[in-house]
């Protein structure tokens, strides 16, 4: 049982990993005023890029890199039309979000036309970390993981001393609660803005190039599963707060690693029934979390709207 | 010849034929020339509307002008971003603060300092302390901006701009959200700091203040400098014909005869946006054919005051009686119906809705009544005739009445709201700073149309934060401070020295 | 009158430009633009049967996004109106499995599948307007919410017999519209959602006081409750309407098109509902005129894939390149008329 357990809490690491750095991502652009909804497009980027890039090199971290990179220009396209364009933010993601899906389903499908389903013959495997994973129970959950888990569990707390022990976190604070004042204080509200996105691009690629990389190794354009709007309602539950958002993930996490784990135990005609009910879950629990948890939730004063120069 | 040159050496700050068009057609700046010297206080004095915040905007980088050019020590410079002008020792404190109200006084002020990438907080609150306590403030630079007093904030700002060691200070309009003492201290404060040899700009449009603390005056009107003078040889009247341009048109008020009480207030509790207590026990009452003001300084109960009276604040505990109905936390709707008209204070915000026709926004309180509208049936025919008749009885300017009425000038969108809440058959007026941001010639419309009202038998709650409206208009004033009223005072006894005492909550 | 031709030129010039975009794709891959267009064209009105396809296609796209367009004025950003559609669908189903024949089984039908939208859309719109939680996340993830439970129900609890499939089992013949002309799938419900939802939309929006309050509500909350209106309880009228409209849009594709309940049944309308709401500027005539031009981009991309051997993708890249040319067009025109380009 013990080993079940720890089990479920192994795969609640890696399957929280996509949603802590997604959540992280947008927590920082959110601390700066920007809602960004083309996350889930971010997201879907990273794992066609990734995967393409690992497909064709066969190099799995040159994949990794593709990610990242597309990451990084999707973020700056939604820079491009809401902080330098000015245009309204939450059709601008939703727009871009459609745009990716039909760019990924027609690429995929242009590059891959024929024959079987292309697959990656490899996947990037946990990294045991030497005399730390050998501790019991906690070893095996926390430090026999992939890179990815490392990379999150570490851009929690950096991302939080980046946001509120340095000069750019309290600038970008400031522009989040009013961009005019923070402008009329001489601050250089798009310079600052655009990082926060690629630092955006970067974390949300990395979650859309795990999924291909070291979660499934094929590709779909349905791959991100709305797993960008559930960063975005960890966000607001965990207060706008890297930190928060780390332990928000963490619970998704565990919902999604739950209906896996139940999925593979239950056997017999109820299985299947019982796994497809259960995909509903992280949805609800989202849902119903907000409905509890995000009444009370005053995020920056200025998240949403345009900023005008005079 | 030398001592002209002596002269030029000690202009710290010049600006040559500076022009500004705003792209609505509005010449803000035609042309303005005006210098600054080392160690003087030098007052701005004009109108709203005159140009004198567009030609700050103009110093400080926050918008650019069309021509013109600015001498810092001399030298030729362009200014296109706030940063600039904090690079050339300018520093401003504008009206409105450029404060971030969830931020502490610390992180506030390192904002404006160049920083390193690692924030040394310590390092500036030592700085804050030095600075503050070099002209003898007090500040704690660990507290919160939204739990500082609007006289606080100002000394938040003075600081800020001093530890980017601005040489050249620029006050705009600093005393109008401050009480009497308030501005007694603000003035012995900048007194001091021309002491220490800074260059002060003070842009102001009233006119005994500018004589009080100035050492030269120079009056703007409609985009142009008119004169410069110095207060020696001057005086109040010649200074306010300056600004105007010619005579004030003058105000008649008639006698009162105030009738039965229309609106009673009784010992009214209400909460603020952050839970405090805003209200705390307010009475009153207001009768037919008078105007009471409140008189007090901004952020004293009077905005919570007025949303709870008008439904758009919950009430804790006290009752609101209306002609003998109980307007207790009833629905805004509800409240507009029983006959109670709002101006607010916040015109774009509150009062209109920019992006509408003026039809519209005239129907916006009463479109859901007949014969606006029948079985939620809109009647467009009917609507437009009201409207065109509310254009010509107001003297609304709008080419026509389907023009969105953000294309209005600020006195025509007061005229619209006021138009409005009176097409209501209202008993009862309450106004909140209705002059605030319009021209004299607006302002003195308005006052004349709220008198009209009170002869017509209208009760009017008129809260402002100008004292010198209050005094000029009210039959009866009432002094708020701390969410209660301090006092009540008769329009035929009224002794501005203790007004100035109670407003500050002295007894 | 000048706001009209505004309205019309906006729409114009972020299609034209949006084609002109997407050329590029069919360039990379090398394909002709031209016999592209040509080909969508065709695939979209070169017939009587085509066109009546267009028709079919358009209907869906339609009453989603008339529910849209009201929900938008409302600045409310329900874009969970897929959810509300699968749920409309999946009742208005229930409701006539379970009338079995009978006259009143359409209308009743009809009637519980508005309702299943409505309830379904009423959890967003009470979080938002009681709680403030925005809607645009809350709507999204219960589209997830809705797909995966419609997909369990059909394929475990409800699934037919007599079929391998996930779906539900046939609706009976009077749940199922009359086919208007013969030998196409012209329902009657297109010439409901075209003559009568589309008047009575355009009348709720233009003409009424409800109309008003949405409006006034969209562009000044603020200034709304202070002239008395009562904004929470418009947002959530509004968000409840285009949820009751989704799902009407849901149980027309059961009962005119596919007769039974699916999980395939919208290729994504409720998105696409968006894309059509903000094109037509939440004016219910433009939305009509693009409604039926997505739809032919749709039914005629398909035959331009097959002609020209493109993959699929086209559709969903072209709505995203035209909101952003929408959001776009104000800025653009007021380029051109600075240029003096265009007359004003």
């Amino acid at each position: 049982m013990i080993e079940l357990i720890i089990g479920l809490l192994a795969t609640t690491m890696a399957t929280s990993t996509v949603l802590i750095l997604a959540s992280i991502g947008e927590t920082i652009v959110e601390r700066g005023g920007l809602l960004n909804l083309s996350i889930e497009g971010t997201m879907l980027i990273g794992a066609f890029l990734g995967f393409l890039g690992a497909y064709f090199t066969g190099n799995l971290w040159l994949g990794l890199l593709m990610a990242i990179i597309g990451g990084i220009i999707t973020t700056l396209i939604f820079g491009l039309l809401v902080v330098k364009l000015n245009l309204n933010q939450v059709i601008s993601g939703l727009a871009i979000n459609l745009l990716t899906y039909g760019l990924c389903l027609y690429f995929f499908r242009y590059t891959f036309s024929q024959g079987a389903m292309p697959y990656l013959k490899e996947l990037i495997y946990p990294l045991p970390i030497p005399f730390l994973s050998q501790i019991p129970i906690i070893g095996p959950i926390l430090f026999n993981q992939t890179i990815f888990v490392y990379i999150a569990l570490i851009s929690a707390p950096f991302i939080y001393y980046l946001l509120f022990r340095t000069s750019f976190g309290l600038k970008l604070r400031a522009i989040g609660e009013d961009p005019s004042i923070a402008y009329r204080l001489g601050i250089n509200v798009n310079k600052i803005r655009y990082m926060a996105l690629i630092l955006e691009g970067i974390l949300v690629g990395m979650a859309g190039g795990m999924l291909c990389l070291s979660m499934f190794n094929v590709f779909d354009v349905r791959i991100t599963g709305a797993k960008g709007f559930i960063a975005i309602s960890i966000v607001i539950l965990g207060r706008w707060n890297p930190i928060g958002a780390l332990g928000g993930a963490i619970i998704f996490g565990f919902t999604e690693a739950l209906s896996l784990w139940v999925g593979t135990l239950i056997i017999g005609p109820l299985s299947a029934s019982m796994s497809q009910l259960l995909s509903t879950l992280p949805y609800s629990v989202a849902i119903i979390a907000l409905l509890i948890g995000g009444r009370r939730a005053k995020g920056p004063a200025g998240l949403g709207s345009p900023f005008l120069k005079e | 010849m030398t001592n002209s040159s002596s002269f030029s050496n000690n202009i710290v700050l010049c600006v040559k034929d500076i022009k500004k068009v705003y792209p609505n057609g509005v010449v803000a700046n035609d042309g303005v020339s005006f210098s600054l010297l080392k160690g003087e206080i030098h007052s701005i004095l004009g109108e709203n509307g005159a140009g004198k915040t567009t030609l700050i905007k103009i110093i400080t980088g926050c918008i650019t002008p069309d021509s013109g050019e600015i001498y810092v020590h001399g030298n030729r410079v362009n200014i296109n971003s706030p940063m600039d002008a904090i690079n050339l020792k300018i520093g401003v404190i504008h009206q409105h603060f450029t404060l971030i109200p969830s931020l502490t006084v610390a992180e506030n002020i390192a904002l404006s300092l160049p920083l390193n990438f690692s924030l040394d907080l310590e390092n500036i609150k030592k700085k804050i302390r030095d600075i503050a306590k070099s002209i003898n403030l007090e500040i704690n630079p660990d507290a919160k901006i939204e739990e500082l007093s609007v006289g606080l904030r100002q000394r938040v700002e003075i600081i800020k701009i001093l530890c980017q060691d601005a040489e050249i200070l620029i006050f705009d309009e600093p005393t109008s959200v401050l009480t009497p003492l308030e501005v007694k201290k603000l003035f012995s404060m900048i007194r001091e700091l021309k002491s220490r040899g800074k260059s002060i700009i003070l842009i102001t449009h009233k006119v005994k203040e500018a004589l009080s603390i100035s050492d030269r005056i120079t009056i703007m009107r409609r985009g142009r400098i008119i004169k410069t003078l110095t207060p020696s040889e001057t005086n109040e009247d010649e200074l306010a014909f300056l600004i105007v341009g010619d005579v004030r048109p003058s105000f008649i008020a008639r006698e009162s005869n105030p009738g039965e009480p229309l609106l009673i207030v009784k010992n009214l509790k209400v909460l603020g946006d952050r839970k405090e207590i805003a209200v705390n026990g307010v009475s009153f009452f207001i009768r037919s054919g008078e105007i009471v003001g409140i008189a007090g300084v901004a952020g004293n109960g009077q905005k919570e005051l007025v949303e709870a009276l008008t439904g758009l604040r919950r009430v804790e505990s006290g009752s609101i009686i209306f002609k003998g109905m109980d307007l207790t936390n009833k629905s805004p709707r509800f409240i507009i119906r029983s006959g109670i008209a709002y101006i607010p204070e916040d015109r774009i915000r509150r009062g209109v809705i920019p992006n509408l026709s003026v039809a519209e926004n005239l129907i916006l309180k009463s479109f859901d009544s007949p014969p606006y509208s029948r079985s939620m049936i809109m009647n467009r025919n009917i609507i437009e005739s009201f409207a065109q008749n509310l254009i010509n009885i107001f003297g609304i300017v709008t080419p026509n009445s389907q023009i969105a009425v953000r294309n209005l000038s600020g006195g025509n969108i007061q005229k619209l709201i006021v138009a409005r809440e009176l097409s209501n058959h209202a008993n009862v007026l309450i106004a909140e700073n209705p002059s605030a941001g319009l021209d004299v010639r607006s302002t003195e419309t308005l006052h004349q149309m709220l008198s009209d009202l009170r002869s017509k038998g209208i009760g009017i709650l008129l809260i402002s934060a100008d004292l010198d409206e209050i005094l000029k208009l009210s039959d009866r004033v009432l002094i708020m401070f701390n969410g209660r009223i301090v006092g009540e005072l008769d329009r035929n006894n009224i002794d501005m020295n203790k007004v100035a005492k109670l407003m500050l909550g002295a007894t | 009158m000048m706001e009209f031709y505004k309205s019309l030129y906006r729409a114009l010039l972020a299609i034209a430009i949006s084609f002109a975009i997407t050329s590029i794709l069919f360039v990379l891959t090398g394909a002709n633009p031209f016999l592209a267009y040509y080909y969508i064209f065709f695939g979209a009105f070169g017939d009587l049967l085509l066109i009546t396809e267009t028709f079919v296609r358009a209907t869906p796209i339609l009453l989603v996004s008339l529910g849209l367009a009201i929900s938008f004025k409302c600045k409310v950003w329900n874009i969970g109106a897929e959810g509300q559609l699968y749920i409309g669908a999946m009742i208005g189903t229930l409701a006539a499995l379970s009338m079995g024949e009978s006259s009143l089984t359409l209308l009743i039908s009809i009637l519980f599948a508005i309702l299943g939208g409505a309830a379904w859309a009423s959890i967003p719109a009470f979080m938002k307007a009681r709680l403030g939680i925005n809607e645009v996340i809350t709507t999204f993830l219960m589209n997830y919410v809705a797909i995966n439970l419609i997909q369990w129900l059909l394929a475990f609890p409800l699934k037919s017999p007599e079929t391998l499939f996930p779906e539900s089992a046939r609706i009976p013949s009077s749940a199922i519209f009359p086919i208007i002309i013969n030998h196409t799938r012209f329902h009657l419900g297109i010439l409901i959602s075209f003559l009568i939802i589309l008047p009575l939309m355009y009348f709720l929006m233009m003409k009424t006081t409800f109309g008003f309050k949405v409006k006034a509500v969209g562009e000044n909350p603020e200034a709304a409750r202070y002239g008395g209106i009562n904004v929470g309880r418009t947002i959530f009228i509004a968000l409840v309407i285009s949820g009751a409209l989704a799902g009407m849009a849901g149980f027309f594709e059961v009962s005119g098109i596919q007769y039974r309940m699916r999980p395939t049944i919208s290729p994504g309308y409720g998105y696409t509902g968006i894309v059509i709401a903000l094109l037509g500027q939440n004016n219910p005539i433009g939305i009509a005129f693009a409604s039926i031009f997505i739809a032919a981009i749709i039914n005629g991309s398909s035959t331009m894939s097959r002609m020209l051997n493109q993959p699929q993708g086209i559709v969903d890249f072209i709505q995203g390149v035209l909101i952003i040319m929408i959001l776009l067009s104000d800025m653009i025109l007021r380029y051109l008329e600075k240029k003096e380009l265009i007359l004003r």
